[in-house]
Formats: structure tokens, sequence, C-alpha cells
């Protein structure tokens, strides 16, 4: 009699759980991420029939910043481990791949995913040390850390010093020439959206969402927490390595001062924090948002000192106001419009 | 042995620059539980503040310290009502004041810059270039005026602190916030004079720094690392912990300075900082883990 009643329990909340789901999937709006991501691709054609570097030099530097915060997302967001010394990941990227590009002659492009396993392999063993403090320490040992790498890669001649390297700049036409790298972070982009998708909706991610809401709890419940955020961390560092990989081709050169500076990493963290944290969609809008605002500053004010107090004025007021993003704020409130909703 | 010594005394005639630079910060962190990454640029202001009236009118910066002092005082007050007061009860809140202390230290940057611009400066009075000497060693005289007046400055907060009826209170803040509060101690009051107290000592530092240190408003990241990690060594919230911490790292990146190269001094702070929140978080002094 008993078991019966047990199976009956269940068999319904197996239902319940699928009534759930099915609920969650109707709000989902999947066909939009698609519609961007095919509109993105035929964009270039625009070349066709005038010249718009510059439109593409700006979706190009938008998804380069797409992949970068979604990868800090990882960690940031659905961690709760909040790093500000992640381009010290995008410049390991970028010096591997511009190393191998400047003696080897080969694409960064084809090496940037090998780039991004550097990346991660450093990532997992940085992370296996720094992330055994949380809170306030992890940020300022991140802060450390990068005056550490700028340190060392200005006086490492190998690499270049703190003179850098200049790269070889390729043949294409003027016209064509941004396109490889143009499409490089495109899809890149895709697919770290769509793996940090697949990561929230996963064991995994679970587990990683459990460790920012209570790391006590979570390893009682029998999560590893240390390897679920040293993974986390290795994942993030991945992206952000991959996108300096080809950022560093793009720009033909490469130097501690364009990769280490202080207001990369804010960027990525701003881009998460105003999108909003541990959302799918948080990342991307945050990025055109910041990209948009940083161009309309430059083009506007001119100075990039005003560039510096205008992102820190929108990084104090959004965490003022609102600390959980846009997406964040917007889904609290059941606000969050259909084509946003990509968790 | 000569070398060894004059190293040493130049550190630690640094050191007392360091450990007023640092005292404000532990102070904040000790009764707010803010970290204030935005200390740095608060005292690039102080520097500022003296550099001006030297630079127009020959006005000599330490006359220029009490004015600094309580201008970045008021500032301190303002910030504390407009910013960190209502977060005060939030969840995360020593998280979430981290990036908000971030997000100012950028906004003081900018600041600075637009004004001012990028360009290095210091104020130069005579006794900047100066120094006295015993027998072939040197002691620079603006590095000793400065660290004896931090130490003096830092004593009369340790009195303060420890004799006065509000330095009870704040005490009592920084060792439980709950049981003040019960015990009727106006919390939010205390937060307001000790964050006012310690952005006093970050102005009365920065006019110290103005003939030590040429300074530009991006300098400020180099400087967050450098007190972090002498707060962090010597315990978040102890304030002699960080006078201790200020002197020892201050000599030993001053032997790294001259055995191994300039460059790698400024890296001892860093590697200190990395090391001692990984290995013993709470610090030489803390009692318990706090930031971990």
């Amino acid at each position: 009699m008993a078991e019966l009643a047990t199976d009956e329990i269940l068999a319904a909340r197996e239902r319940y759980n699928q009534s759930i789901a099915i609920a969650v999937n109707k709000k989902r709006s999947l066909w939009f991420p698609y519609l961007v991501l095919a509109l993105l691709l035929v964009l270039p054609a625009l070349q066709l029939i005038g010249n718009f570097n510059y439109v593409i030099h700006l979706t190009l530097f938008t998804a380069c910043y797409v992949v970068m915060a979604s990868g800090w997302n990882i960690l940031g967001g659905f961690t709760g481990y909040i790093s500000l010394g992640h381009n010290v990941f995008f410049a390991i990227g970028g010096y591997f791949a511009g190393m191998i590009f400047a003696r080897l002659d080969i694409s960064t492009i084809i090496i940037a995913p090998l780039a991004g396993l550097v990346a991660a392999v450093i990532g997992y063993c940085i992370g296996l040390v720094t992330l055994r403090v949380r809170g306030p320490s992890f940020i300022i040992s991140s802060l450390a850390l990068v005056m550490i790498f700028r340190i060392v890669f200005e006086n490492w001649e190998f690499i270049g010093g703190a003179a850098g390297l200049a790269l070889p700049v390729n043949d294409l036409p003027v016209q064509w020439a941004k396109l490889p790298y143009y499409y490089a972070f495109i899809v890149m982009a895709a697919i770290a959206v769509w793996v940090s998708y697949k990561i929230k909706h996963s064991k995994f991610g679970l587990g990683l969402r459990a460790i920012s809401k209570d790391e006590i709890k979570a390893e009682s419940s029998g999560i590893n927490t240390r390897l679920y955020k040293v993974l986390a961390f290795a994942v993030s560092a991945f992206f952000v390595g991959m996108a300096g990989a080809v950022w560093g081709e793009y720009l033909t050169y490469i130097r501690p001062n364009i990769f280490l500076i202080i207001l990369i990493s804010v960027n990525m963290v701003l881009m998460c924090v105003l999108g909003g944290k541990g959302t799918i969609a948080g990342p991307v809008i945050g990025a055109i948002l910041i990209i948009a605002f940083n161009e309309l500053f430059v083009a506007t004010l001119g100075a990039s000192e005003i560039n510096v107090l205008a992102t820190g004025l929108i990084m104090m007021l959004t965490l003022i106001f609102f600390p959980l993003g846009i997406v964040g704020t917007l889904a609290k409130h059941g606000k969050l419009p259909q084509f946003l909703n990509w968790d | 042995m000569t070398l060894l010594i004059q190293t040493l005394i130049l550190g630690i005639a640094l050191g007392g620059v360091y450990a007023l630079m640092g005292s404000g910060l532990s102070l904040i962190f000790g009764v707010m539980r803010i970290v204030n990454l935005a200390h740095p640029s608060l005292i690039m202001i102080g520097a500022y503040v003296a550099y001006w009236p030297f630079r127009l009118s020959n006005i000599e910066p330490m006359f220029m310290l009490p004015v600094a002092a309580i201008i970045l005082a008021c500032i301190g007050a303002i910030l504390y009502r407009l910013v960190f007061e209502r977060e005060a009860r939030s969840a995360k809140y020593s998280e979430m004041t981290v990036l908000l202390t971030f997000a100012l230290a950028m906004v003081v940057e900018g600041m600075l810059g637009t004004a001012f611009t990028n360009t290095q400066r210091i104020t130069s009075p005579d006794y900047a270039t100066e120094a006295f000497f015993l027998a072939d060693i040197f002691i620079p005289k603006g590095q000793l005026y400065a660290s004896i007046i931090s130490i003096i400055i830092i004593s009369a907060l340790a009195l303060f602190l420890k004799y006065s009826r509000l330095g009870y209170a704040i005490r009592a803040t920084t060792e439980n916030r709950e049981a003040a509060e019960l015990l009727g101690v106006n919390v939010n009051r205390v937060g307001l004079i000790s964050f006012a107290i310690g952005l006093a000592l970050a102005g009365a530092a920065g006019a110290l720094v103005s003939f030590i240190f040429s300074f530009f408003p991006s300098k400020h990241w180099e400087w967050i690392v450098i007190l972090m990690s002498l707060v962090v060594l010597g315990g978040m919230g102890s304030i002699l912990g960080t006078v201790i911490g200020a002197f020892l790292l201050s000599a030993v990146a001053a032997l790294v300075g001259t055995y191994f190269g300039a460059t790698w001094s400024t890296l001892t702070f860093f590697i200190a900082l990395f090391v001692v929140l990984l290995v013993r978080p709470q610090g030489l002094f803390g009692e318990k883990p706090e930031l971990a």
C-alpha cells in the first residue's frame, strides 16, 4: 500500500515538473537570437553597396566583448566570484596566438581555440590557488594578479617587453580586410552564448548557481564546490583567451598596455552588471549598450578621461539603483519582453 | 653593509607614509566593512590640493595638510550619505561595496584626468631634495619629515580611539556592530564619522605624498594594490597591524629594489598581497578570517 502511494506521488511530481518546464519554454523566444545571428552573418553584404567599414568594426568590437562578457558571466554571474583580473586571460590568449602568428605565420583564427585552451589551463591553475578565498578577498587577489602579469609581461624580452610586437597585416583589399575577423568574432560570440545557455541548464550550472547562493550549503549537499568553481574559472578563461587571440591579429600589434589595462576587465564586469549578472541575454545587452555609450562619448566629448569618468558613473548608478541589471530587474517585475528571455 | 643599512633606512623612511596611506583604509574597513578601493584615488585629490597652492603661489605643501584633510572629510561625509548608507543593510554588502568603490575610483580618476590632465606632477619644496648625513649614510629630509608627521597623526588617531567616548563607540562598532547597536551606539553616525576620519587621513596622506612620489590621476591603480597589500598583511581593520605591515613591506621592497632592480620592487607588494590573501587571509593581527 505504502509503495503504491510513493509511485503515485513520484508520477505526480514528474507531471508537475514537466508542466513547469513547458510553461518556462513558452516564455522563451529562441527565434530572436537566431534571427540576430542570421542578420549579422549577412551584414557584410553592405560592403557591396558602399563603405561600411565603421559599422563592421563596431559590430566586431561588440561581438568581441560579447565573447568576453559571456565568458566572465560563467564565473562572475553563475558562480558569484567577481574577478577584476580577467584581462589577464585576454593577454595570455593574445600573446600566445600572436607569437605563433608572428613566428610560424599560422592565422590566429585557426589558433584561437588552442589559445583559449592555454588560457583555460593557466586559469585552472590560478583558480586552484585564488578560489580558496571568496568575497572581497577574491576580488582584491584578482586585481593583484593583473598587476603581477603586467610587470612580468612588460619585462619579458622574448615577447617584446613593454614595446610589444607588431604583427603582419593581411593582404586582402581594404573593403574586405575586416571580414575574416568579423566572422571569427560572430561565430565565437554565438558559441559563447550557446555554451553559457547549455551550462546554465546543466547539472554543472545548477551546482554553480548553488555555490553563488550559499557555498557552505552547496558543499554539504554533495557538490564538489572546489572542482566546480575551478572548472567555471577555466571555462570563462577559455572564452576570454579566445577573444584575445583574434583581437591581437585584428589590431596587428600586441602590447601589454592594450591587453592589461584595467578598463578592459572593468568593461567585462560592467557589461554583465548592467545587462544582468547570471542571465544569458544580460552580457549581450550590456556589451551593446556599453560599446554604444563609449562610442558616443568618444565621438561627442573626445577625451578618453571623460570615458573613464562616464564608465565609472554608469557602473555606480547601476550598482546603486539596479543591482540586478536590466534583464534581472525587468524579470523580477515580470516585465521582461519575450524576445529578451533567453534563459 | 653600508648599502644594506642605507637600503633599510630608505625603506623605513617610506614606511611611515605608507602607514598613513593605509590607516584610513583599515579604519574604514574595520568599522564599515567597506573595502575602499577608491582610497588611493582620494589620496590623489589630497595631493592635488597640496600641489596647486605650491605651484601657483609657492605655499608650503605641509601647510595644506589640514586643508586637504578637511576637504576630504567633507567629501567622505557626502559620499557616505549619498552612496554607502543606503547599502548598509543589504546582503553581500562587503562584496557590493568593492565594486561600488571601484567605480568611484574610476569616477575620481576621470574627473582629475579631465581637470588636470595625466601629466606627472610633484611638489618640490627645498627639503624634498635635501638629506641628513650620518657618516656614509644619508636620510632624505622629505621622507623623514613625512614619516614623522605620519606617525604623529597615527598616534593621535590611536589615542583618540583609545580614550575618547567616540573612540569607544568606533571600537565597539568595529568589534561587533549588532552588539554596539544594542548597547545604544548610533552605528550610522559612527559609520559616518569614521568614514570622514578615514578620508581625512587620505587627504593628509595626499599632502605628504605630493612631495615624495610623482603622481598623475591614473597612478592610483598601482597604489591600491600596494595599500591593500600592507593593510591585508597587518590584518584588515587593525591600525597597528597596518603600521607594522607598512614598515615591513616597504623595507622588503627597498631591499628587493636594491638587490634585484627597481622594476621588481613594486612586484614585492603585489606578490605579498597575493600570498597573504591565500595563506593567511586574516593577516598578522586579524583575529578571524574576516574577508574569507
